[in-house]
């Protein structure tokens, strides 16, 4: 039994010998398979969240994120929608627009940005939206981070 | 009377040659990454210092018998270089140390393995990673960081600690400045401090959803990136990380010679010996050969040992394996061990067993970035510049 016992001690320590450089040169194959698993991806509260809906004004693609109010378990008090301007080729100097992001037809914010500067202001028509999160360049796009009420957790 | 050495290889240059060739190919092959690039001057020196070095260290671990002295000035190296790339590549990419709010929208953060000790609730109860970082793709991606931990940890356990973590080496440098200690005792009840800095950092990025020992308490921030200061908020941050990262891996490991970053405060440490339980290698003393000189407690650089855990044979869950107490033990009673084997026997062979891959790992972290941080500085001695 010790014999055994002994083999497999050792066998299991060789092994760790080739498990060292096995992990490091099989690293892509093996990160790609993690990369499968249910949990791999980014939490929305630093993706930005789901596309809600993509339109088009003023030369401007504009994507309106649904609102992220994830929590540990169940939903948040305060949370954000995050809004992202995509120009054709540059940026204009300067954006100006209302954003309907529960899309009920009525706008709930309004949003200037000059682009050049980077000062932008936020002016909330909706009762829930409370103020500016983060509003910066990501390559091409503008985007912006509006903090919320949760309409459904007061 | 000089006690004969507990190793087969010690004082034998055939037989520590012999056990050598092994890592001269496996240096060859993780120094250039499998494809050597030798067209310039700069990287035939960088290859050729970065190739000596780690042979010559290995050869002086088998020769002398010795391990820790040897394993530190790898270790050390690689801390020092790892910042020192790591810090040109971002001012290359970014023109300055600090990431924006742009680099965080765009999910490119590099993940680091400290983040894997808050990112494990999260990801059981929501199903997400809570980190602005990338999955796969890009520089230091998330689940590249995860296999290449679950590997380490399967073959080494807290052996990441001491050979392959690429912030250990800088308080692991600073605690053996000074001959002797200034703070002769230092309570080894401060090793489980980083139990419960892990268990409050788990538990406040579970709550926010935000890695906060990151945005907050990381001393290596100072020699990595940092938020751009462009608040007060992130003006305090950068005053907390600075502070930490010159009291706990500055000072006081200077005054105490103790790595007390690694031993009290680094929560993937604490969740490394955690991790260690499934590990096969050990450190055990035996308590035959053993007089009790405690001199080992002494000498420990992470507190993982005291008087009991002397007289039980084995330091605590906490040890990292770097060798210093072997080495330190005039009765050469302190061994690396595999787990459920006699403990006094194939010493040679057990030693070897944690060598080998251990060694391994520090060439694999320390290899490309030694020889591309040598071509940088060549490149900065000849022309000026390092871009």
């Amino acid at each position: 039994m010790k014999t055994i016992r002994n083999i497999i001690i050792y066998t299991w320590a060789v092994l760790c010998m080739i498990l060292i450089p096995v992990t490091f040169v099989r690293s892509t194959g093996f990160s790609e398979m993690l990369a499968r698993l249910p949990f791999m991806k980014i939490n929305p509260r630093h993706s930005g969240g789901e596309i809600g809906r993509v339109y088009e004004h003023n030369n401007l693609k504009i994507t309106v994120n649904k609102p992220v109010f994830d929590a540990l378990i169940g939903e948040s008090r305060k949370g954000f929608v995050q809004v992202r301007f995509s120009p054709a080729d540059s940026l204009p100097p300067f954006i100006s627009d209302t954003i309907d992001f529960d899309n009920n037809g009525t706008p709930d914010l309004a949003l200037a940005i000059d682009t050049k500067t980077g000062q932008s202001s936020l002016q909330p028509i909706d009762k829930n939206v409370l103020d500016l999160n983060i509003s910066s360049k990501v390559k091409k796009d503008w985007v912006v981070r509006v903090n919320l009420l949760n309409p459904g957790r007061k | 009377m000089k006690t004969p050495s507990a190793y087969s290889t010690t004082g034998k240059i055939g037989k520590s040659v012999l056990f050598l060739l092994p890592m001269l190919l496996i240096t060859f092959v993780f120094i250039t990454g499998g494809q050597p690039d030798f067209s310039g001057t700069g990287q035939v020196i960088g290859f050729i210092i970065t190739y000596v070095f780690f042979n010559y260290l290995f050869f002086r671990m088998l020769y002398t018998g010795k391990t820790d002295r040897y394993r530190a000035a790898g270790f050390i190296v690689l801390a020092l270089f790892f910042a020192f790339v790591f810090i040109v590549n971002l001012v290359r990419a970014r023109g300055n140390m600090s990431f924006s709010d742009e680099n965080i929208l765009a999910c490119e953060i590099p993940f680091c393995h400290i983040v894997i000790t808050m990112i494990i609730i999260p990801a059981a109860l929501t199903q997400t990673i809570i980190f602005p970082g990338s999955i796969l793709e890009g520089f230091a991606a998330i689940s590249l960081m995860i296999v290449i931990w679950l590997g380490i940890s399967l073959a080494l356990g807290r052996g990441f600690c001491s050979w392959g973590c690429f912030y250990g080496g800088w308080d692991d440098g600073t605690s053996r400045i000074l001959k002797k200690p200034v703070i002769r005792k230092f309570n080894p009840v401060f090793r489980w401090a980083a139990f419960a800095v892990l268990i409050l950092v788990a538990l406040w990025a579970a709550l926010t959803l935000t890695p906060q020992y990151c945005n907050w308490l990381c001393p290596f921030k100072t020699v990595t990136e940092f938020e751009k200061v462009t608040s007060v908020e992130t003006l305090l941050k950068t005053i907390v990380f600075v502070s930490l990262f010159a009291a706990l891996v500055i000072i006081l490991p200077l005054l105490t010679k103790k790595r007390i970053q690694c031993a009290t405060f680094c929560p993937m440490g604490a969740l490394c010996s955690l991790t260690n339980k499934i590990n096969v290698f050990d450190v055990k003393i035996d308590k035959e050969k053993c007089n009790s000189c405690l001199k080992c407690v002494t000498i420990c650089p992470t507190l993982s040992l005291n008087k009991e855990e002397v007289a039980r044979g084995k330091p605590s869950m906490t040890c990292c394996k770097c060798g210093k107490c072997i080495d330190s033990c005039s009765r050469q009673a302190i061994h690396y061990h595999l787990k459920g084997t006699p403990s006094d026997k194939k010493l040679t062979t057990a030693r070897m067993l944690f060598l080998y891959p251990a060694f391994t790992l520090l060439v694999i972290f320390t290899g490309g970035t030694m020889q591309y941080g040598i071509t940088l500085l060549i490149r900065l001695f000849t022309t000026g510049s390092l871009f």
